[in-house]
């Protein structure tokens, strides 16, 4: 009697697999995927340098010295902080080469990729500056004399800026006031790109160093009391380590933490995609009216569980196919688009988190478990329509109930023990994003136990229920049967 | 005499609707018994429950000696009014797929499908897709997919719906190569003419009520005589011809009832006289004249316990 349900599994798989269209929609993800991440590194790389000039006021020196910080001021902020992390490891090389020994004394390419890394780990704050200093790189200062402006009058020069913007030769000019260490209300940014705003920003920070700098000095305060004075308090990350001792946070504990979400949010897309096919499939036998012939071979269980299962080695070849191009495309990717990301390293990485805390087992029972939960609403709710417009609107509450994990991740991921996280560990349609959510936490072994053994009783009474309405849905014809009428198939031994 | 299938009793309800009402019933071994009825009159709800597909609220059936249809599934061969196709599958892999359902092994089921298939005229089609194939073909496939398996009872709901008169004498001669072989085919269908001329035993729902069952002599036998007429002209001087209680007209062929008493000598007179008679032959009625009045007295007496209310 199983066999048969091997049967329609197997004809349900073999009939999805086959078809040039599932593996073009299979491929289209990671090709799109891939297609967005490189256009977007190859735009960056070929954006157009926009030029832009600057008209001081003051007539001191403050332009000449504002275009040397703009240009290097963030990268010595940078470098001077990558020195004075002496016990980070990472940087010990980069050390030595700027030590007393190393002869190095302004940062080069391969100290700044260094600074880069090591400035991923560092407070967002940080990583604006570091923003900040690729701006530069993006534009292109022209001087006034280069522009053919000249003459004393101001108002003039102003006025013939004004017609280079216009006519799209300048992407923008600033203004620096006639006394910046009084007041800045003359400075101005002209440009008629209202959207791009990060070489207005990044010059601004320039400028507010340059100026306090020159205001501290005017005020006659020591710079050392002015570092001192303007100092931020910074937390070290730490975390309690085995022994109990206080520990750094090291690459893999982090990726711990959050690869559980990066699992849930797979797991939702799987589980999402595959009981979608399941209901257009269950919809689309019942337009081709195939199902009676087969009643008449198999019984309504045998069919549904062949279904169920046939759909699911589906899902499984199309996720199994996605992983291995996320994989070659972590290994491959970082070269081919000449990115200085250590790919091979953070995968291993990954790999030795999955490893010790046996995520893929979880992945591989909680895919098993919520696709077959789904699967069970869902054949069910394909059973009794006759198109997908009339499924869409049974869609609805399954999706909000669907939504729910997906909107919670990132809490439960912070508080992956706490009392939301805990209660919706009990909702059988939450068990499987929640648990595997929680993974970073972890919870108790009882409640591993206990949770999965109520989503398995779930799943059965689902499944029976779902039996029960299939049979009489698959033969049905004309409108979709009120709720009222549902419950009362269910009803039905 | 054994019997392949037999309903005592059946009834069966939707809701306040009853499509089958006690219905009894014996189909014997090895013959072809035809189940005529017009739309809706609950011929396939009767074939559903004999299929176990639904099942009786009351009564009893007994299909190849069992109480319920899944016991015997793999012997019965069964073709929906709903026929459908996966239009992906190829023909060979399909009536094979329908072959191991029924609990065939592998390599039987693959080389059967194609024996089959090639010795009714589709081999050229083995590895076509059934997308590709007309509806004729389409249902012949179907056809195969139902006995593959080699069933000793076969049930065919309306299996000439659609076809062309090619197509529907090749259904009919896989019907008759079925009985040959020593099986029992029960078809449903509103085609008289096919009932008739394949047809060991008819029976009849109207109105979810059994009207007759029995050979097509037995169905035939007591009814009044009729003039069967082919006939060349105007049809439609026919239905003046005197002493006529009823005229079946077809354009060139007439089925023509005579009230009690007249003379069917007359009738040819005049008839010479208004047509061009090509043949004239006065005897038992047609299937079809059969059904037309079933329906119209069922209905009339239907209408009558109504009006006495």
């Amino acid at each position: 009697m199983a066999n048969k349900t091997v049967l329609v599994a197997q004809r349900e798989y073999l009939e999805n697999v086959r078809t040039k269209t599932f593996w073009i929609g299979i491929l289209i993800v990671p090709i799109l995927i891939g297609l967005s991440v490189g256009a977007t590194a190859l735009l960056q790389r070929f954006k157009q340098t926009q030029r832009y000039t600057v008209l001081d006021l003051g007539g001191a020196d403050l332009l000449a010295r504002a275009e040397r910080e703009f240009r290097s001021g963030d990268t010595k902020v940078l470098f001077d902080l990558a020195r004075t992390m002496q016990d980070d490891p990472q940087l010990a090389s980069l050390r030595q080469q700027l030590g007393p020994g190393g002869g190095a004394t302004e940062p080069g390419a391969e100290q700044l990729l260094a600074t880069f890394e090591w400035m991923q780990r560092q407070p967002p704050e940080l990583l604006d500056r570091l923003a900040k200093l690729q701006t530069a790189g993006l534009y292109h200062y022209v001087p006034l004399a280069a522009l053919g402006i000249d003459g004393a009058d101001d108002s003039a020069r102003e006025h013939q800026l004004n017609q280079r913007v216009q006519k799209g030769e300048l992407f923008a000019y600033f203004v620096l006031g006639k006394a910046p260490n009084e007041d800045t209300k003359d400075f101005r940014y002209v440009s008629n790109n209202l959207t791009d705003d990060a070489l207005r920003s990044a010059y601004a920070s320039a400028l507010t160093r340059l100026v306090q700098k020159d205001r501290i000095q005017q005020a006659g305060i020591a710079p050392a009391v002015a570092k001192k004075i303007q100092e931020r308090v910074e937390f070290q990350a730490k975390q309690v380590d085995a022994s109990g001792a206080t520990a750094d946070v090291k690459k893999e504990n982090v990726i711990d933490k959050w690869a559980p979400m990066g699992f849930v949010y797979f797991l939702w897309l799987a589980i999402f995609s595959i009981a979608n096919l399941l209901l257009t499939n269950t919809i689309e036998e019942k337009g081709n009216r195939t199902i009676e012939v087969l009643l008449s071979s198999v019984s309504p269980g045998q069919l549904m569980q062949g279904k169920i299962w046939g759909i699911a080695a589906t899902g499984m070849t199309i996720v199994g196919t996605w992983v291995g191009f996320g994989l070659l495309a972590a290994w491959i990717a970082p070269t081919l688009l000449g990115m200085p990301v250590d790919g091979g390293g953070m995968l291993a990485a990954l790999f030795t988190a999955l490893r010790n805390s046996g995520y893929l087992l979880a992945f591989v029972f909680y895919f098993l478990g919520g696709f077959l939960l789904y699967a069970a609403v869902l054949v069910a709710i394909g059973s009794v329509c006759n198109t997908l417009k009339e499924a869409q609107n049974l869609m609805q509450p399954v999706m909000m109930v669907l939504m729910v994990p997906l909107l919670s991740m990132v809490f439960v991921t912070q508080e992956p023990n706490g009392i939301v996280a805990r209660v919706m560990s009990w909702v059988p349609l939450f068990t499987p994003f929640t648990m595997m959510n929680r993974a970073g936490g972890p919870p108790a072994v009882w409640e591993y136990v206990g949770t999965s053994l109520l989503l398995l009783v779930t799943i059965w009474l689902a499944m029976k229920g779902a039996g029960k309405i299939f049979r009489v849905g698959v033969l049905m014809t004309g409108n979709p049967p009120k709720l009222k009428e549902i419950f009362g198939w269910l009803r039905q031994s | 005499m054994e019997h392949a299938l037999t309903l005592d009793g059946v009834t069966k309800r939707f809701g306040s609707f009853t499509a089958v009402a006690d219905l009894s019933l014996q189909v014997p071994k090895g013959c072809i018994y035809g189940f005529l009825g017009q739309n809706g009159a609950g011929k396939t709800t009767t074939i559903r429950m004999v299929m176990s597909i639904f099942h009786p609220d009351s009564g009893t059936l007994s299909v190849l000696g069992h109480p319920d249809a899944a016991q015997v599934k793999d012997r019965l061969g069964y073709l929906p009014e709903e026929k459908g196709l996966y239009k992906k599958m190829k023909t060979a892999e399909i009536v094979a797929y329908f072959g191991k359902l029924k609990g065939m092994d592998r390599s039987t089921a693959n080389q059967r499908a194609k024996e089959l298939l090639t010795r009714y005229g589709l081999g050229d089609w083995l590895d076509k897709r059934c997308e590709a194939m007309s509806k004729g073909m389409g249902q012949k496939v179907q056809v195969l997919g139902t006995i593959i398996h080699e069933p000793e009872l076969v049930i065919l709901d309306e299996p000439f719906s659609g076809l062309d008169p090619v197509n529907r004498d090749l259904m009919r001669d896989l019907i008759l190569d079925m009985k040959r072989q020593g099986r029992t085919v029960i078809f449903s269908t509103h085609g008289m003419e096919h009932a008739e001329q394949i047809c060991d035993y008819v029976m009849m729902i109207h109105k979810s009520k059994l009207q007759f069952a029995g050979t097509l002599s037995q169905v035939k036998q007591g009814r009044d005589l009729g003039i069967q007429l082919d006939y060349d002209g105007d049809g439609s001087v026919l239905q003046q011809l005197p002493g006529a209680e009823r005229v079946n007209d077809h354009g060139k062929h007439a089925e023509i009832f005579l009230h009690r008493g007249e003379d069917p000598q007359q009738a040819l007179r005049w008839l010479v006289d208004h047509v061009t008679v090509r043949r004239f032959d006065y005897r038992e009625p047609s299937l079809h004249e059969i059904f037309v009045r079933t329906v119209d007295e069922a209905n009339q007496k239907l209408a009558a316990a109504g009006g006495e209310r």
